[in-house]
């Protein structure tokens, strides 16, 4: 016995609405079962089927529904312990872990240490961070930086902000908020000049709040109804547009902020197939029409701009906020599933719905069930991206090893059946390797000071981390998402001056610890724990006893540098497997 | 890792292409690095066999065809030079291209290319990617549709590089959605991309010992996981590694004297002689910029003084070409996003003209001494049967042994021409 429960938001999210069912009732009543759903959408609220909450936990319901449709696919078996932890701190801290947090991981003996460390992850010092640095990949797309953005990330992951929180401070922003000033930063990158020939690119503005904010990428219906996806009308991308054809960057402030003309009519368009001449409201997908509100000449603002005091005033009828109202809500299905879906792929190396930012009704998902379950359940947890991030890292489909022993072709990657590799981010790559060459340590930081800090008081690190972020990071504009290494990078690695500096003997690194040990056994032990977060096989033990024979001294430390490096450079190393 | 995919069992050309296109396992494109694991072996072979390679010379704005190709001297808009005959008798080109004239015989000239797109922001991707139908998807540039269907050559060395004026690095936004890996590697100014040149501090020995160490790790992470992500990742090692094999190609001093004075000082004929030097060495796709021919003012005096320098650096590239019997195999293609107005500005300028303008080529199997297709006595319109860019793409990749009628790239689950399907090689320009 059981319940269906669920619930559902009016589009503005003022009025919610729960519901409780016997499962009983709902099983056996089809009919009922449609209406509910109907009922579903026409609240506005995600078009999920009644979802059974009440007994099973999201990452038991993320095993159930992954494991129904991978069917007879072979699985990989559980990832081991050091897969695991490496796994996990690279998502949830953004690093590897310290060859010290390796050994103590494998040698606890608990049988609950994987909850325990995810736990303590999600509560950690490094989890602002690598969601500061995730996001800002993310939303971003590398268009550049501003000290105003990072505290305004930073501020809303320390303080776990829910989503809906975050989403609606980066489209309607809040000068007054010192914290979260920032986020208009989201808006005004996209409102410069990307050279003294183009124009600012408004078009592309609109259609990166489609992308990024609701997973629907409006570009292509710009100038008519999408050719190819029905979904997508002009429309759609019009009564967008004029948001932000509304608005421009605000001049004359140390952080980033946008004001609003007061919009007095609808917008005309038409599309250059049919010439038809239309207009249209406000349109906010996946919430609809928002009718524009006229007032008489002087009684627009609800607190008058005041131009001496520079003060820009506050509208009665503002349509950026009402885009934040309506996209960030709950009652719209398009903004919790781009989230979810976005999450998924972060920590499961594939998206429900790939291309991340074409959600339309030809392109269904993999597993159409389970992403309606995530966003419901993301909801009702009011949006909270810390829980959402610890349920998946609990599921066992999370937790399943990249390797496949035995025999025979590896399943398809939809099927989750063997863990997806993941690309690194250049942050990533950053961190974990002034982690696994022993500069953090070398740095001898008091306990309790981030990373962060050490880099940045140490001018030479600080240089190597730019250079890293230059190297590794895609250029502006451009998602990362796939795979990509370059031949720069590779040669960046290879020859760089600083980068070799790593790998050669200095007091408190990676290769003096292990050149001080006479024992080539455990120096092996040591430089695998310290690299690649694992014990050694026996064959690595092998190459490390063959490179190392009878070397003593300088000889010796070199070696030791040409086996870092070459883990370093390993793919084992540069993925996140 | 061997293990077999559908598109293993039975291959057309068709389902070939349409696997590498797929590429999850075809990392690094479909060279013969990646191949092994990916193909039956006889069409790894007949890729491999594939010795093909393009030279594209680019000019950037929009290289008038009034002033070049399709001259109309003595007409309203014909402008001050004059026409010379070259050694296709009957045919004239500008005074402006004295040595072009006279290799008129060894190229062909389409005069009736009519495209879409008169702004450059927009009508450079839409040329450079053949302009196929809209699908959604943004199409890769020519460069880096060569490199997905082709890969590179046995040379190992990129399949794709791209020399320009100023800045160098990768440039991943050409690859469309390929993914950047198929993107361009572009050597600025021709210099050799940042840390090609291994430092003192490491010894070739050194170096050989870390390079078999990340190997065999490897090999050894590899084992039983999905091959996509090491395969890049060795890729990008292999190509660099190959890369350094070729460090001459940048030391300028070991040019000829000759061939410097031959191809030109200016960056076009600097850059011109790289890409000779390139493609000697094996790169499947090179292409060669010149930026600065949107003559909305003065247009005049700019071809003066820019036509020869084109002029004596693409005679001398297909002089080398010939007498090297690399025509066989390198097919070149002179062209730009457009061509420029008849009408003449009132700053004594030409602006953007996609209704009638010229594209020349030669080499790898195109019927040279012709030329395709003609223009109004006034040059505002094309008078034969007009051929968009499409056709051309049709042409060259079949001119480079692709049949672009059949063969495709798969986005995800998504066929996709590889060229506009609407549109069809050009025969006469074929032999």
């Amino acid at each position: 016995m059981g319940y269906y429960t669920g619930s559902f938001m009016s589009p503005d999210g003022r009025r919610g609405v729960s519901w409780v069912v016997p499962r009983q009732f709902l099983d056996r009543k089809p009919i009922m079962r449609r209406w509910v759903f109907l009922c579903a959408i026409s609240l506005g609220g995600s078009a999920a089927p009644a979802v059974d909450a009440a007994d099973e936990s999201l990452h038991a319901a993320i095993d159930r529904l992954i494991d129904a449709q991978a069917g007879d696919a072979v699985r990989a078996p559980a990832a081991d312990d050091a897969e695991f932890l490496r796994r996990v701190m690279l998502d949830l801290a953004g690093r590897i872990p310290t060859h010290i947090e390796t050994s103590r991981f494998l040698d606890d003996k608990s049988s609950k240490k994987r909850d325990v460390l995810i736990d303590s992850l999600l509560a950690g010092q490094d989890y602002p961070r690598r969601m500061q640095e995730l996001f800002h990949a993310m939303l971003m797309e590398r268009r550049g930086d501003h000290v105003e953005w990072t505290k305004f990330l930073r501020h809303a992951f320390a303080k776990n902000l829910p989503w809906d929180q975050v989403a609606r401070a980066m489209l309607a922003p809040d000068s007054g908020d010192e914290n979260l000033r920032g986020a208009a930063y989201f808006l005004t990158a996209r409102l410069t000049k990307e050279g003294a020939m183009a124009p600012v690119d408004v078009p592309g503005l609109t259609r990166d709040v489609g992308r990024l904010l609701a997973g629907v990428d409006l570009g292509c219906a710009q100038c008519h109804d999408h050719v190819s996806i029905d979904d997508y009308k002009q429309v759609d991308f019009q009564g967008l547009h004029m948001i932000f054809e509304n608005m421009q960057s605000r001049r004359g402030d140390s952080f980033p902020a946008v004001t609003e003309r007061v919009m007095k009519k609808d917008k005309e368009f038409q599309s250059v197939f049919t010439m038809d001449p239309r207009t249209t409201g406000l349109r906010i997908p996946g919430a609809g029409d928002v009718p524009i509100q006229t007032f008489p000449k002087g009684e627009e603002y609800s607190v008058a701009p005041d131009r001496k005091a520079k003060t820009p005033g506050v509208l009665k009828f503002s349509p950026l906020k009402e885009l934040a109202r309506g996209l960030a809500a709950r009652g719209n299905p398009l903004f919790a599933r781009n989230i979810v879906n976005r999450l998924w792929f972060v920590m499961m190396g594939r998206g429900l719905v790939e291309p991340l930012d074409l959600f339309h009704s030809a392109n269904p998902p993999t597993h159409p069930e389970l992403l309606e379950r995530l966003a419901t359940e993301f909801t009702a947890h009011d949006f909270d991206i810390k829980w959402l991030l610890g349920q998946l890292a609990r599921s066992e489909c999370y937790q399943r090893s990249s390797r496949l022993p035995g025999e025979g072709p590896l399943p398809d990657a939809t099927t989750y059946a063997v863990a997806n590799q993941k690309r690194l981010s250049a942050e990533q790559l950053f961190w974990s390797t002034m982690i696994a060459t022993g500069e953090i340590s070398r740095m001898k930081p008091k306990p309790g000071t981030g990373l962060e800090q050490v880099v940045a008081q140490t001018e030479s690190l600080a240089a190597l981390q730019k250079q890293f972020l230059k190297t590794f990071a895609n250029p502006p504009r451009e998602p990362e998402v796939d795979f990509a290494p370059t031949v720069k990078g590779a040669l960046y690695l290879m020859h760089d001056e600083k980068v070799l500096e790593l790998l050669k003997p200095r007091t408190g690194n990676l290769i003096e610890r292990l050149s001080s040990m006479k024992d080539t056994k455990q120096a092996a032990e040591a430089l695998f724990l310290a690299v690649v977060s694992r014990r050694p096989s026996g064959s690595d033990r092998e190459a490390v006893e063959r490179l190392l024979e009878k070397k003593e001294g300088v000889a010796r430390a070199e070696a030791i540098g040409q086996l870092a490096w070459a883990l370093l450079t390993s793919t084992e190393f540069c993925v996140n497997h | 890792m061997s293990h077999c995919r559908p598109w293993e069992h039975g291959w057309s050309r068709r389902r070939m292409l349409g696997a590498l296109a797929a590429g999850s396992a075809a990392a690094g494109g479909a060279g013969a690095a990646g191949l092994g694991g990916l193909l039956q072996p006889a069409v790894a072979d007949e890729l491999a066999r594939n010795d093909k390679q393009i030279l594209l010379i680019w000019l950037d704005g929009g290289m008038s065809q009034l002033e070049s190709w399709d001259p109309k001297p003595n007409t309203p808009f014909g402008g001050p030079f004059r026409s010379i005959p070259t050694t296709l008798p009957g045919i004239h080109v500008s005074e402006l291209m004295p040595k072009l004239a006279r290799q008129m015989k060894r190229l062909a000239l389409v005069r009736s290319m009519k495209t879409e797109d008169a702004n450059h922001s927009s009508g450079v991707p839409k040329i450079m990617r053949g302009h196929p139908r809209n699908r959604g998807v943004t199409y890769p540039f020519f460069g880096s549709a060569v490199a997905k269907l082709m890969g590179p050559t046995a040379s190992g060395l990129p399949p794709y590089v791209w020399v320009k004026p100023g800045n160098g690095g990768f440039i991943s936004k050409h690859a469309g959605f390929l993914g950047a890996r198929y993107g361009a590697l572009a050597l600025g100014d021709g210099k050799p991309p940042a840390n090609l040149v291994r430092p003192d501090s490491i010894t070739s020995d050194a170096d050989r010992v870390r390079q078999e160490l990340r190997k065999k790790f490897n090999r050894q992470f590899a084992d039983r996981r999905r091959g996509d992500f090491n395969e890049a990742n060795s890729y990008v090692y292999d190509v660099a590694q190959t890369l350094m094999k070729h460090v001459e190609l940048f030391d300028e001093k070991q040019l000829k004297e000759t061939d410097r004075q031959r191809y030109g000082t200016h960056d076009l004929g600097r850059h011109a002689l790289l890409a000779r030097r390139l493609i000697e060495a094996g790169v499947r796709f090179v292409q060669v910029t010149s930026y600065g021919w949107d003559t909305h003012g003065d247009n005049f005096n700019s071809h003066a003084s820019r036509m020869p320098k084109v002029d004596q650096s693409i005679s001398a590239l297909i002089e080398d070409l010939f007498d090297r019997g690399l025509d066989e195999r390198v097919l070149v293609v002179v062209m730009a996003e457009f061509g420029r107005t008849p009408r003449i500005n009132g700053s004594v300028g030409r602006d953007h003209w996609p209704n009638a303008w010229s594209v020349a080529m030669t080499g790898c199997g195109i019927r040279t001494g012709t030329v395709v297709g003609e223009t109004l006595a006034d040059g505002t319109d094309v008078k034969s049967t007009p051929y968009d860019i499409g056709h051309m793409f049709h042409t060259w990749f079949s001119a480079v042994g692709l049949d672009s009628a059949e063969a495709q790239y798969m986005n995800g689950t998504q066929p996709l021409p590889i060229a506009h399907d609407d549109m069809h090689k050009v025969d006469e320009l074929l032999i």
